[in-house]
């Protein structure tokens, strides 16, 4: 019973980590700025005509429209399990490809599978799985893409705008 | 239970959660954040379930493969490529 009461707290801590780390380079590459194809702005349109805000449905866009620093996370994760730190390397490879195949010439994606690739490999000395954070990334993505898209593209806008006025 | 088999358990709730979410949604559009959940949970358990050199590349060729659909599909929806 104890090890499942540890695994709850490990896959808890790991949800605030994957969070954060997606959230800061999705930001930092500006994705709530603009669409990067048609697509991401349309669903971005529909998010903010059922009742949610433009910004935040443009990264939820975004997000949804080609692998960003969220599918970076979550593959470095995938990698880090299988393969330790080269395993985190080849899934940024591979997440730089599917970048490309997506038409999308940003490096959100590539950046944020490195920076977790390293920070995952970080918390696996400290006594985590990286299986862990594969479901901590889960739960992560969950909450902003599979709840409440009102209130999700809400609080993108908020970050957003606290972040670049 | 191991951490791998308390993330499998997860992985295929979170599938399942954002399956039926997809199913409910009335808007096509509104429906694709929800098959990102989807994609991301069904990624997580390839990993979990393949531990092989390869299932990085499995994992990462299933999750690119469902976002360039989810691009096509909200592309298209939204009138295409502009060929002016």
């Amino acid at each position: 019973m104890d090890t499942v009461l540890l695994t709850t707290v490990h896959i808890l801590v790991a949800a605030a980590v994957c969070w954060l780390n997606f959230i800061t380079i999705d930001m930092f590459f500006k994705l709530p700025e603009k669409g990067g194809v048609v697509g991401a702005t349309a669903i971005a349109r529909h998010i903010e005509a059922g009742g949610g805000s433009l910004e935040g449905g443009t990264m939820m866009g975004n997000i949804v429209s080609s692998p960003d620093a969220s599918a970076g996370t979550l593959l470095a994760a995938c990698g880090v399990f299988i393969a330790g730190i080269p395993g985190g390397l080849l899934a940024a490879l591979l997440v730089f490809i599917g970048n490309r195949i997506c038409h999308d010439r940003g490096y959100a994606g590539t950046t944020g599978c490195l920076t977790a690739t390293f920070l995952i490999y970080g918390f696996t000395l400290a006594g985590f799985s990286a299986a862990e954070f594969i479901a901590g990334m889960v739960i992560a993505i969950l909450s902003i893409q599979g709840i409440s898209h009102v209130y999700a593209s809400r609080l993108l806008s908020t970050i957003w705008k606290v972040r670049w006025g | 239970m191991t951490p791998a088999d308390m993330a499998l358990v997860l992985c295929g709730t979170v599938a399942l959660y954002a399956g039926v979410r997809v199913a409910l949604e009335p808007d096509t559009l509104r429906k694709l954040p929800f098959l990102n959940v989807l994609s991301f949970a069904i990624t997580g358990l390839i990993a979990l379930l393949l531990p092989h050199p390869l299932g990085i590349v499995a994992a990462a060729a299933y999750f690119v493969g469902s976002t360039l659909e989810s691009n096509a599909i909200a592309s298209t929806y939204a009138g295409g490529l502009d060929r002016g």
